[in-house]
């Protein structure tokens, strides 16, 4: 594929309006508030759009509808998967969220603990899932601009870590937040109309556009069914555990919440953002078969070995352009460069978050904070890890990043997500216990990761791995919590009576919402 | 606050724990059971979701796939009607009582 015009002047029309929202976001972001939060008074609607956003990034359309391409039945475990996390943090961590935060969920972690532990291991936690993740989506950018853009890797992930710096650092969360919006409008109406243009061509009949799939792919009829995605019960459960605890303790995602008002409105995003996301999920589960079905057996499409042109996760790229034609190929190429460089401003701000107010305004600055200095630190860390994402991003040109979003949620599920959940319910939990199970958690998942199947043999190249299993939550989330229960119950300190003393008010607080961070009582 | 109002604080919240638990508590079952049910068949007879059903263009996996999709959406909303119904009367009658 050569330069794409259509696909250009549309992604060359998107940042224009984004720019343009940057422009009127930033006039309104002046204090650390409006920073973080976008002035707290996001409707739980649009909140439920700019998070179903943050989830649906160009891996989730592109890698599950690539997913489904390659293996039908399989592609929908994961699905199931990333939407299974959202009644977790509707009936367990939204309101209470809401309720004691205020910019980031290490304010609800050490709302009762000692601050500069806590914040310390909070943002060790959401740097490791923050960065992570950045890296799979630059490298995901990188390859995808090159092949639909026509224009070279480290020239696409320069301009996204540049745009990505740009609304950030001047727009914050309010400008983070309607990009984030366009771009989930733009990509759930340009999945529903591929689907749609697909099975118009069986005219609505699901049989028949099943049987088509079934008849051409060289699976049969075993798309159907369970491949090999999950091949042992151990595998299966820790997957299992790191998607459901995952997505409860992703930093970019938990920081929504504080968007909007209160806890009624929390709610309402989540019940909003769950609609979205699955019924993106049955899009893309109906992308993934029409692709099969138009796509795998078009020459158009594919290379001298037969296989689609780039990989399979341009699956839906394809498809695009079979029911669209270039008209089509080219909003979706823009919308998914959309989707890339949205799901990255988000990610750096909440990264910037963590450095700004958990690293700098509560365990480094000391006596020397102001606020005008945080919202300074939080600019500079932002233009930081903007840089950093370029850097790492060429760095990691042609390298096998496909583990990177699978330990960012090892991580998030071990750590984060039982810091979290703990330090709400649990009335016992001191710091020493979170700060010893957490990090337990934290290696350990980075450990067996490194040992197991994906890095040791997919990226290292051993015969055979040291760490037998593909997923570590079953292992690391253990630890955690055997981790933080044990140093907990043990902890006799002065500090840990105090800790436990503070929880009732904290838990009363928690459920009603009585003493809620306002966004006006600033 | 006189005494009279913090009695009825307790009160009103301990009705609120009650409540809450017997909203959530259902729903988390009801959320996690469903799921490892699936996870657990794929795991150890995934044959059970292979069988084909119908004009034999489906299986059962996909179908209960499908239906576990809407499953969880339902789950959310039904927390959200449960939510606004049973626990938000208690929790305005609560904050109420608090700034008397």
């Amino acid at each position: 594929m050569g330069l794409n015009i259509t696909a250009i002047l549309m992604f060359v029309l998107f940042v224009g309006i984004t720019i343009y929202i940057t422009y009127w976001a930033a006039k309104k972001t002046q204090t650390a508030k409006s920073f973080y939060t976008a002035g707290g008074d996001i409707t739980g609607f649009q909140n439920g759009l700019a998070i179903s956003g943050d989830f649906m990034s160009a891996a989730s359309f592109l890698g599950i509808s690539g997913l489904v391409y390659l293996t039908g039945f399989d592609g929908l475990i994961y699905s199931i998967g990333f939407l299974i996390g959202w009644p977790i943090i509707l009936l367990l961590i939204a309101e209470p969220l809401r309720n004691l935060g205020k910019y980031s969920f290490a304010d609800v972690a050490s709302f009762r603990l000692q601050q500069k532990p806590i914040r310390l291991l909070a943002a060790c936690g959401s740097l490791c899932t923050v960065i992570l993740y950045l890296i799979a989506q630059m490298v995901g950018a990188g390859k995808l601009v090159e092949l639909l853009f026509g224009l070279p890797y480290y020239s696409a992930v320069m301009i996204v870590g540049a745009l990505m710096i740009l609304y950030v650092t001047f727009g914050g969360m309010l400008a983070t937040t309607w990009v984030q919006i366009i771009k989930a409008i733009l990509l759930l109406s340009g999945a529903t109309l591929i689907a749609v243009l697909v099975l118009i061509q069986f005219s609505f009949n699901v049989n028949d556009f099943f049987k088509a799939a079934i008849n051409i792919h060289p699976k049969g009829v075993n798309i159907l069914a369970p491949g090999g995605l999950i091949s042992d019960p151990i595998s299966a459960i820790s997957l299992g555990l790191a998607l459901m605890f995952g997505t409860a303790g992703l930093p970019h995602i938990l920081m929504r919440f504080f968007t909007v008002k209160d806890a009624v409105e929390a709610r309402k995003s989540v019940v909003y953002a769950t609609g979205f996301i699955g019924y993106f999920y049955i899009l893309t589960f109906i992308i993934g078969f029409g692709a099969i079905i138009l796509v795998s057996k078009n020459t158009q499409y594919l290379n001298e070995l037969g296989q689609l042109i780039g990989n399979n996760n341009m699956a839906a790229i394809h498809l695009a352009h079979a029911v669209g034609g270039d008209l089509l190929l080219g909003f979706i190429s823009a919308v998914a460069f959309a989707t890339i460089l949205a799901v990255v401003s988000g990610l750096t701000l909440a990264g910037a978050s963590a450095i700004s107010h958990d690293l700098y305004a509560n365990v480094f600055s000391g006596a020397t904070f102001s606020e005008k200095k945080e919202m300074q630190v939080s600019k500079i860390a932002t233009v930081f890890l903007g840089l950093l994402a370029i850097l790492l991003g060429i760095t990691f040109e042609g390298q096998n990043v496909a583990f990177m979003v699978g330990l960012a949620f090892a991580i998030a599920a071990s750590t984060n997500f039982p810091i979290l959940l703990l330090s709400i319910y649990w009335k016992k939990l001191t710091t020493r216990g979170a700060v010893i199970g957490g990090s337990a958690g934290l290696i350990s998942a980075i450990v067996l990761v490194v040992l197991g199947p994906v890095v040791w043999v997919d990226v290292f190249n051993y015969e055979e791995a040291i760490f037998p299993y593909k997923y570590p939550a079953l292992f690391s989330m253990t630890l955690t919590f055997m981790g933080i229960w044990f140093f907990s119950v043990t902890d006799k300190s002065k500090y840990a009576h105090l800790e436990q003393a503070k929880f009732d008010a904290q838990f009363f607080r928690s459920q009603t919402g009585v003493g809620i961070d306002k966004s006006l009582n600033h | 606050m006189s005494i009279a109002s913090i009695k009825k604080i307790k009160k009103l919240f301990s009705d609120l724990q009650k409540a809450r638990r017997e909203v959530v508590l259902p729903l988390i079952t009801l959320t996690v059971a469903p799921y490892f049910g699936f996870i657990g068949v794929i795991a150890f007879n995934p044959n059970l979701f292979s069988k084909l059903v119908g004009s034999g263009s489906l299986s059962i996996g996909i179908i209960l796939g499908f239906i576990l999709i809407l499953h969880i959406f339902l789950v959310t909303l039904t927390y959200s009607y449960l939510a606004n119904k049973k626990l938000e009367p208690i929790i305005r009658k609560l904050i109420k009582t608090q700034s008397m």
